[in-house]
């Protein structure tokens, strides 16, 4: 467990508990929905390319 | 997209009996780490059953990963017979879990739960050590970083 822990971002960790619960889940569902759109962009590439 | 404000919402709404479990739990806890899904663990009584179904009526729930026109009913018959379920609404994919490894049920969780105020609603999630002990208990491979993570985070709030 040790491994794995150093290579956590801990500074993502010390910025995510400055935030309240709320702002926590807002932020998530911000980058979901940026991780949405980065897929659907890669599609649409795939699709162009072939 | 997962739309955690409205279910949430919905599921406080019908006063459902919940705690979120999971991806969401880390995140409420200060994880960065990008969920796709709710994961809750529901109370099995029967007027608990009715109240979740009635809160995710209206969102469509179909079970997750399975072909389209597939007959499913979201009644509280179905939630009866089953016990977890993978589903997708329209507000997101969510997962009912009548118990956990390494935390058990509702009922077994409940005490050591912690009670979140978010979204103008108020519901339970469970407690880091709590989170911890499940994703230890789960054993999967892929939760190996999420469980350092989770411990990076216990280890930082006690600096704090």
């Amino acid at each position: 467990m040790e491994a794995y822990k150093k290579d956590i971002d801990r500074t993502l960790i010390r910025e995510n508990l400055k935030l309240t619960v709320e702002e926590r889940f807002r932020k998530a569902m911000a980058l979901a929905r940026f991780a949405d759109e980065l897929k659907r962009a890669g599609r649409e590439a795939r699709s162009r390319k072939s | 997209m997962i739309d955690f404000d409205a279910l949430l919402t919905a599921l406080g709404r019908h006063e459902v009996s919940f705690i979120v479990v999971g991806g969401a739990a880390a995140i409420a806890h200060g994880s960065a780490r990008l969920t796709q899904d709710l994961d809750i663990v529901y109370d099995r009584s029967p007027e608990n059953l009715d109240r979740l179904v009635a809160a995710l009526a209206e969102y469509k729930p179909y079970l997750r990963g399975v072909p389209a026109g597939l007959p499913f009913h979201w009644d509280r018959a179905t939630v009866t017979r089953g016990l977890n379920f993978t589903l997708v609404t329209s507000l997101g994919d969510i997962d009912l879990l009548g118990e956990i490894p390494g935390g058990g049920t509702y009922q077994d969780l409940l005490p050591e739960a912690i009670e979140l105020h978010i979204f103008d609603t108020r519901c339970l999630c469970l407690s880091l050590d709590q989170l911890i002990r499940s994703k230890r208990a789960a054993g999967r491979p892929k939760d190996l970083d999420a469980l350092a993570e989770l411990e990076a985070i216990r280890e930082e709030r006690g600096q704090s």
